[in-house]
């Protein structure tokens, strides 16, 4: 069995595609290394942040087969929730990581309740604008709870540094790297392991046809979206250690985890954490040089356009 | 008759490692109707889809009245002459039945509005379709079918493919595309390729009949002659008779 | 109701609504100034929307405008009616040459592309210092027509009054047969002849250009631009809601809503200051939920009752 596998995994990396990306990658890491460190270690940190925010978007994407713009909206409460405990409990936002995640969970049943279920049947179009309402109507409810005053925790380890050489890091930020690979382990054990994971893949291919088998296709898509929001629930009180939150903080997270969808390909979930490798060093590396810091935020953008252009050669 | 109309040499067409259509040959001339048949997946509405434009051919040419097309976009070929109808009945939901046929005539003939309106009341008359100021969700499915052809018509097309647009219609219906089709293959001279399942449709509509088994040309000739095919006969039954 | 009365209350409200300020105070005819910009986006957005495609991003080539229009008369002396004009011109240009990527694409990925395209604008404006003055941005010495309430209701209600022209034509020429067969089937419509890209790009240029010059009037208007205040999303998420309550697909859909919403949101931001824009937001997701095709799909349903399975 161990064998066939690393065979499949082998006449995969034979694919000159591959050689060419991983070689220059590596070129790129080791330039980085010698020339400027923190841009490696930055990016890698960013990267996990990106990619660990991406994977529940891909989970909806590909089996739900809706793009929820309200995705970073969900983060941005999740945050807020972790917040709102510490303000007035005192409670740290990595304590409150379960009842938050209870609390989004319950967040996600009802959105997919009483909206999103009534969608799914209808063009895409009014799915996208379901979901940019709802996304305008949860950073207006924190607004209107919370005002639009930023909002931060310090918790002592979040300034925890190491130093290597002449460069010094916060530590904190790799957490995010180690839960991205979790997650991503974890959604591909669920979808390949359990029996509703399977189903849900089922669904994601073909709902008609699951229906057909008796998969309860309904309870795999309410499932399927509760984990996603789940999942930003735990990543958003995590999120809080070390950003400061206010409404709006969520939508470029929302715009930044499309373009790694759709970098990906729907249905690749590894292939997140590769396109978030490299937006995350792509990013780090503009932000590096001073007075261009911000053009950083552009980052994104480019790399979706030059998707799109070498996707569209190819086709034609 | 000159060179014919529409000449289709070899074409192949591969999606992924799925060969869909592999070296067909066709041509069409003025005035004739050819029908297309095979069993399900031989390639049939592929074939139609590369000679239309919806995608290109991975290989081989497409000539038509002469010029060379097999690159050019769909509204391009539309606007040459080439016309098809769709397998599934995909008509524009938000014109009603006349704008949907305006269509063709205002794009791919490029006619000012005031003509569109009357070529496509015009055709409406020719296949049989009454107030067709009607919505598409109005219209009976023998309806929608007729309003299909007179859009294809309305571009003004030399050559006419028709989609299995006999799915779905009861015999007295049928007939009546039937009689349709022979009238305006009459009146304007067309060239038609007819991609069906029914049979008695490609006996009494057809002069003669190409025949595809997993994309691949196995017979061409009248429809008695192919009907005794031993080949054909197996691609459609499987396996021995 | 019948196309004599649709005439007759065109005429009765377009009269009332030009002659406005020759017996209403300063503050009903800013209300006006408001609600005719945002009328002006809302229809064009629906424009582009009758192609099938959401654009989410109104506020970014409203935001160009409005730089430019401030940008050419700061620098280069052009008078003010004219800036405006070079506001259209300018955000149209930039919707042609981000339009050759960004057209290609459908659905899901060009609306989100569209919402980021706003974003990338705004980045550029806010760090491209030295041209467009950076985070504070630009403030003009004088606001057009020197502040006279009435020449800037007038003004203001010209632009929607040339979005609405620009909407009409789109609906009564073959634009109309264009746009929609796209919107209902790309292929069968391509098959028919309709050069896709071409339609598109007309549809993508003509709205952003309208934008622009709404976002162009607006600085004129209002005496500055600002980064986060010229690219705001309210600039997009308010024409969307305008006209999904008044109904998609038609001019008068968008005017009602953009009448109806417009009117509201005075009252809405005096009573809640902080968050009224949740009010947009269930708009939206109201509609979308119980009433897709809005106030004028009632009054549609209402006059055709001869429907037959499709609505």
């Amino acid at each position: 069995m161990a064998v066939r596998r690393l065979e499949l995994v082998m006449t995969k990396w034979n694919r000159p595609r591959y050689w060419v990306i991983g070689g220059s990658s590596l070129a790129v890491a080791v330039l980085l290394l010698i020339f400027r460190p923190y841009v490696l270690i930055s990016g890698l940190q960013s990267a996990g942040l990106y990619a660990a925010i991406a994977l529940p978007m891909a989970l909806i994407l590909g089996i739900v087969g809706i793009v929820n713009l309200a995705h970073g909206e969900f983060l941005m409460v999740g945050a807020y929730l972790a917040y709102f405990f510490n303000a007035t409990m005192g409670v740290g936002p990595l304590a409150s990581i379960v009842p938050v995640v209870v609390l989004m969970v319950a967040l996600g049943i009802g959105t997919y309740r009483v909206s999103i279920r009534k969608v799914l049947a209808a063009p895409e179009l009014n799915q996208l604008l379901l979901t940019f309402g709802i996304s305008m109507v949860l950073s207006q409810l924190v607004n209107l709870i919370a005002t639009s005053q930023p909002r931060s925790v310090s918790m002592s380890y979040a300034t925890v540094s190491a130093t290597i050489g002449s460069t010094s890091f916060g530590v904190f930020d790799f957490v995010y790297d180690v839960l991205a690979v979790l997650i991503l382990v974890g959604l591909q054990l669920f979808l390949k392991r359990t029996r509703s994971g399977k189903a849900a893949v089922a669904v994601g291919q073909n709902p008609t046809g699951a229906r057909l088998v008796g998969i309860n296709v309904d309870g795999t898509y309410l499932l399927v979206f509760s984990i996603a929001i789940g999942i930003l629930g735990i990543l958003g009180p995590i999120f809080l250690v070390r950003h400061s939150v206010f409404p709006m903080v969520g939508g470029a997270y929302t715009m930044k985890s499309f373009s790694l969808v759709a970098m990906a390909g729907i249905g690749n979930l590894t292939a997140i954490l590769w396109c978030s490798l490299a937006l995350g060093m792509a990013e780090a590396f503009i932000k590096s040089f001073q007075g261009y810091g911000d053009w950083g935020d552009i980052v994104f953008f480019l790399m979706i356009i030059v998707v799109i252009l070498v996707r569209a050669r190819r086709t034609s | 008759m000159s060179q014919p109309t529409l000449v289709v040499e070899n074409i192949v067409r591969t999606f992924g490692g799925l060969v869909a259509v592999d070296g067909v040959d066709l041509t069409l001339e003025q005035g004739e109707i050819v029908g297309v048949i095979g069993p399900n997946g031989a390639g049939k509405s592929t074939l139609i889809n590369v000679i239309s434009g919806v995608y290109l051919p991975t290989s081989g040419s497409i000539s038509f009245r002469g010029e060379d097309v097999t690159n050019l976009p769909a509204h391009e070929r539309s606007r040459r002459g080439i016309g098809r109808t769709y397998q599934l009945i995909h008509p524009f939901m938000d014109l009603n039945c006349i704008e949907n046929v305006m269509v063709g005539a205002l794009f791919a003939r490029k006619l000012p509005m005031r003509s569109a309106r009357l070529v496509a009341s015009e055709l409406c008359e020719l296949v049989g379709l009454a107030d067709p100021s009607r919505r598409v969700s109005e219209l009976t499915i023998l309806e929608v079918k007729k309003m299909e052809i007179a859009h294809a018509l309305a571009a003004d097309p030399r050559v006419l493919f028709l989609d299995e647009t006999m799915a779905g219609l009861n015999i007295d219906e049928t007939n009546e595309i039937i009689k349709t089709v022979r009238r305006v293959t009459e009146e304007k001279q067309l060239a038609v390729g007819v991609v069906e399942h029914v049979m008695h449709v490609i006996r009494d509509l057809t002069h003669r009949v190409i025949v595809l088994d997993g994309g691949r040309l196995i017979a061409a000739g009248p429809y008695s002659e192919v009907a005794q095919n031993e080949q054909v006969i197996r691609a459609y039954l499987g396996g021995d008779v | 109701m019948n196309q004599r009365s649709a005439i007759i209350i065109l005429i009765v409200v377009g009269l009332f609504a030009v002659t406005l300020p020759l017996y209403a105070g300063p503050y009903p005819q800013s209300i006006g100034q408001m609600v005719f910009l945002y009328m002006s986006l809302a229809v064009s957005w629906d424009m582009l929307l009758r192609s099938g495609q959401i654009s989410f991003g109104i506020a970014g080539f409203f935001g160009l405008g409005a730089y430019t229009s401030v940008l050419t008369v700061l620098d280069l002396k052009l008078p003010p009616l004219l800036s405006i004009l070079a506001g259209g011109i300018l955000a149209g240009v930039v919707a042609l040459v981000v339009g050759f990527v960004v057209l290609r694409l459908r659905g899901m990925y060009f609306a989100i592309v569209t919402l980021a395209l706003a974003e990338i604008f705004r980045v550029i404006i806010n760090n491209w210092a030295s041209l467009t003055g950076g985070p504070e941005g630009k403030v003009l010495s004088s606001v057009i027509f020197g502040g006279d309430a009435r020449l800037l209701y007038w003004l203001t209600l010209g632009v929607a009054v040339l979005t609405l022209l620009m909407s009409e034509l789109f609906r009564r020429t073959r634009i109309h047969f264009a746009l929609t067969s796209i919107r209902d089937n790309e292929v069968v419509a391509s098959s028919s002849g309709v050069n896709i890209t071409a339609y598109l790009t007309i549809a993508f240029a003509v709205t952003s250009a309208l934008q622009g010059i709404t976002g162009a009037a607006y600085a004129q208007v209002y005496g500055f631009v600002a980064p986060d205040g010229s690219f705001s999303t309210d600039f997009t998420l308010l024409p969307l809601a305008m006209a999904l309550l008044g109904g998609v697909y038609g001019s008068a859909g968008p005017v009602i809503g953009a009448l109806l919403l417009g009117v509201a949101s005075e009252f809405l931001k005096l009573y809640i200051p902080y968050g009224h824009r949740i009010v947009y937001g269930l708009v939206i997701v109201v509609v979308i939920l119980f009433l897709p095709r809005g106030i004028a799909g009632i009054v549609r349903r209402k006059r055709a009752p001869r429907e037959g399975g499709h609505a």
